[in-house]
């Protein structure tokens, strides 16, 4: 039924004409869909029809209130890099490093008796890593110690410390490279090399055992050797880059040069002890008045070292003000800090900054998170040539918000922005920042509606 | 006789308007001026009116469903099923005194069907849209105490739609009276917001109600020439709308209020004039809405009553096919449509040009019709829009033979 009247007069005719008339109908609407559009979020008109029921503003003038905390102690074992030398500014006062570590007991291989001596050393390859002036002499000593290096439930701190005998058997000056990275400085100890390698040769029973061999040797402490050292040097720690060598030769024609590797022992056995003395800087007093000062006491600065654990608080008295204003949502809260103008000349700014929460009694509590559950880490911005508006930025709406979230604001409940947990026990790297020009700020973005 | 058939197409019926209405109620417009009140307004012309300027209150319903007048439906063919499918795609270009831009947007329109039921009564049902709503504005905005600026984006979406249900009266021979019975619902959807701050601020009106609208064709044969007159009315009406304000921000949605409101929908009058010999139609509409006594809360304009006015023709491509199912129609036509608001006192008429032709597919009864649009709306007077567009419709008409195999049986 669908076919009737169907036959080829009627084919032709419906190819002919509707085709005809159908291209130019296609062709136009190609040409109306493909050419270009303006794209959707660059359609602006009729914009003035509106009357916008929202409002937004950004607020800085929040008071954020800064202190300086000294923390007890960090963990500074098994981190891989021991680190040694000294170091004094008017601001931050002095450090003095001294790396721990022990070294690893082995089954010696028995030397020919014609094996004769030739030196020792330890081994320290630089890891890259430098605080102070790296363009002065650097001298450093190596003691050893009188008891052995015993972890408090597995740790080492930088308040640690073992004792070691006053004598000094071995020394070194340098001018310190440390962007060589892997390139070895050698700290010789000629007498003690050869103590031990007459003990390895005639078989000692001091190397019998691990006990006896930690009874012997029961560990070094790398310490700066002078008080006009500039700088503090990091070295790579494990048991391939920290090292005795004892070097030695076959007495024949045709000496053959021979050595005995001994490696660095237990990875929690090194560690970093920190000396710092805050006498005569604005942190003078800072262990009297209960490791805390507010900047007002401290030239309006906050301080944050690794190491000696000085951690910026930032507190908000009058963010709960907010609190009074109706119909508000906060779609953006940024704290901005800037580091003091010309405190980083020598000291490169921390590449990334974290920042935790703390409470009224000063820990250090869990670190704040971005929105896929990453620590928050500020990013830095910095003009090169002009060196303003060097500052770090953090977004930390997620804090702002829940602490907003029950219509009370904890003032105790305040942030510390900090280094990353490893920079933090493993580097002297540090940040001066001011509260009162440039002010640390948080900038609210403010929607009302 | 007539119930079994019913309910057989009834399920279809509800089928096919289901599966339109999913795609429908998401259906949008590409316009400024869709901002205010209930959006752009679609007009009730479908099919071939498209290509004749909108015109078609006088038609009487042929090959095709004449939904502008429910009185036309008693001139369905009493062998046929008709079912009409119809999209509409756009390319819109917007200018003001400083800027161009454009846009294009394409949707599905309407679903609807229409059959004799027997030789006084027949009945159309289906899915139209009344009103749409669709732009997405990127304004500047201050972000303050600060100097800096940041996009808010305004955009709406949603439109008013209808799922009706009308019967046509053949009174006399040459009289007839129609109604429909409409169910409008839908939603205005506004929304502020911004991509760079994540917050959007969004007010939705649903609104809905009943509505009837009426129709009367009176067809005056002398010789050849038949001479038709329509006309069409539906009454004021309240839409009942309920309406909540929300804001979204990271933090989650809260909503500000929830309220509702009085949107008015204005008394509609229209008259057409048509004159028809064998498959050569020409027709004349006149429309009048009565919307100003409506009154929109937004200071930026007023309402009037606006006038259409349109004309269109259609006749047969000549040759050996004319009076065959293989015949090709031509059609062309024009609509001047005065806006229903004053936006600073500036009116934003419309008007358009049409050509359509009507293409048999191949071995069937069905039909392709095709019409491109070419129109204007709005002025760049005192700092408004004016929007060039050139819009081209599909309209697929299906045609079956249900009835009569159903008398075969």
């Amino acid at each position: 039924m669908k076919g009737n009247g169907e036959g080829k007069e009627g084919k032709q005719i419906f190819s002919f004409t509707s085709v005809f008339l159908l291209i130019p109908i296609i062709f136009v609407t190609g040409l109306i869909f493909i050419s270009s559009c303006t794209k959707k979020y660059e359609f602006n008109m009729g914009q003035d029809f509106f009357d916008s029921q929202t409002r937004l503003q950004v607020i800085d003038t929040f008071s954020v209130n800064l202190s300086t905390v000294l923390l007890d102690s960090l963990k500074t074992s098994s981190t891989k890099i021991a680190l040694a030398g000294n170091y004094r500014d008017d601001i931050f006062g002095s450090v003095n490093v001294g790396a721990y570590f022990d070294l690893g007991y082995q089954d010696f291989e028995d030397i020919e008796d014609k094996a004769i001596y030739d030196s020792a050393a330890f081994s320290l390859r630089y890891n890259g890593y430098s605080y102070g002036d790296t363009t002065s002499l650097l001298k450093l000593d190596i003691h050893m110690l009188t008891e052995n290096i015993e972890p408090y439930s597995g740790y080492l701190y930088n308040t640690s410390s073992f004792d070691y005998s006053p004598e000094v058997i071995g020394s070194v000056s340098f001018y310190p490279a440390p962007e060589s990275v892997d390139t070895a400085v050698y700290l010789p100890v000629n007498a003690l090399g050869e103590d031990l390698f007459n003990k390895i040769r005639d078989n000692d029973e001091n190397l019998s055992n691990s006990e006896l061999f930690s009874d012997y040797l029961k560990g070094f402490i790398i310490t700066s050797g002078s008080p006009d050292n500039k700088s503090v040097i990091g070295f790579t720690a494990d048991d391939d880059n920290l090292k005795l060598i004892i070097y030695y030769h076959q007495d024949a024609e045709e000496p053959e040069l021979k050595e005995i590797t001994i490696s660095m022992g237990q990875e929690n056995h090194q560690f970093n002890s920190v000396k710092f003395d805050h006498t005569n800087t604005p942190l003078n007093d800072i262990r009297t008045e209960g490791n805390v000062m507010p900047s007002t006491r401290t030239d309006n600065y906050g301080f944050l070292q690794g190491m000696v654990g000085l951690i910026p608080k930032l507190q908000f008295p009058t963010l709960q003000e907010i609190l009074a204003v109706q119909r508000w949502k906060i779609l953006k809260a940024e704290l901005v800090l800037e580091p003091v103008y010309e405190s980083y000349d020598l000291f490169r700014l921390p590449e990334n900054l974290y920042i935790y929460d703390t409470d009224r009694e000063n820990r250090v509590n869990t670190i704040l998170l971005d929105d896929k559950g990453n620590p928050l880490t500020a990013t830095l911005a910095q003009d090169d040539i002009y060196e303003e508006e060097v500052r770090y930025t953090y977004d930390i709406t997620k804090f702002i918000n829940d602490e907003l979230s029950d219509a009370y604001f904890d003032y105790d409940h305040g942030l510390m922005p900090g280094l990353a947990d490893d920079d933090f026990t493993s580097s002297l790297d540090r940040l001066l920042i001011e509260c009162k020009y440039p002010p640390i700020k948080l900038r609210i973005y403010f929607l009302t509606y | 006789m007539i119930m079994p058939r019913l309910l057989k197409n009834s399920a279809l019926i509800l089928s096919l308007l289901l599966s339109g209405a999913g795609t429908l109620l998401a259906q949008s417009t590409s316009s400024p001026y869709s901002i205010f009140g209930i959006g752009i307004l679609e007009g009730n012309s479908i099919g071939p009116s498209k290509g004749m300027g909108g015109t078609g209150i006088a038609f009487l319903s042929d090959m095709s469903v004449n939904s502008m007048n429910p009185a036309s439906y008693s001139g369905i063919d009493s062998l046929l099923t008709i079912f009409e499918v119809g999209i509409f795609g756009k390319y819109s270009s917007f200018t003001t005194l400083q800027d161009k831009q454009s846009d294009v947007n394409a949707n599905l329109k309407y679903v609807l069907m229409g059959f004799r039921v027997n030789p006084r009564l027949a009945t159309s049902f289906g899915f139209m849209p009344v009103s749409s709503i669709g732009y997405n504005i990127n304004a500047k905005a201050p972000i303050e105490g600060t100097n800096q600026q940041y996009i808010e984006t305004y955009s709406g979406t949603g439109g008013v739609n209808q799922i009706y249900g009308g019967a046509s009266f053949k009174i006399l021979k040459n009289l007839s009276l129609g109604v429909n019975a409409a169910y409008l619902f839908g939603n205005i959807t506004r929304m502020e917001s911004s991509a760079a701050f994540d917050y959007s601020y969004k007010d939705v009106t649903y609104v809905a109600n009943f509505d009837f609208n009426y129709g009367l064709n009176y067809q005056l044969k002398i010789k050849k020439w038949k001479y038709n007159l329509g006309i069409i009315y539906s009454r004021s009406k309240d839409l009942r709308t309920k309406n909540t304000t929300t804001i979204t921000t990271p933090t989650g949605t809260q909503t500000l209020k929830e309220y509702t409101y009085d949107y008015s929908i204005p008394q509609n009058l229209g008259a057409g004039i048509a004159v028809s010999k064998g498959f050569f139609r020409a027709g004349i509409d006149f429309e009048r809405s009565d919307w100003q006594n409506i009154e929109f809360t937004n200071v930026y304009f007023q309402t009037r009553n606006s006038n259409r006015y349109s004309f269109g023709a259609e006749f047969p491509l000549p040759g050996d096919r004319k009076g065959t199912g293989k015949m090709i129609f031509l059609r062309f036509g024009g609509e001047y449509r005065q806006s229903y608001l004053l936006v600073d006192n500036v009116a934003i008429d419309g008007g358009t040009l049409t050509l359509g032709t009507g293409l048999p597919l191949k071995g069937t009864l069905n039909a392709i019709n095709v019409a491109l649009e070419f129109g204007k709306i709005g002025t760049t007077k005192r700092g408004l829009i004016r929007e060039d567009y050139i819009g081209i419709h599909l309209d697929m008409s299906l045609r079956d033979l249900w009835f009569r195999k159903r008398m075969y049986d």
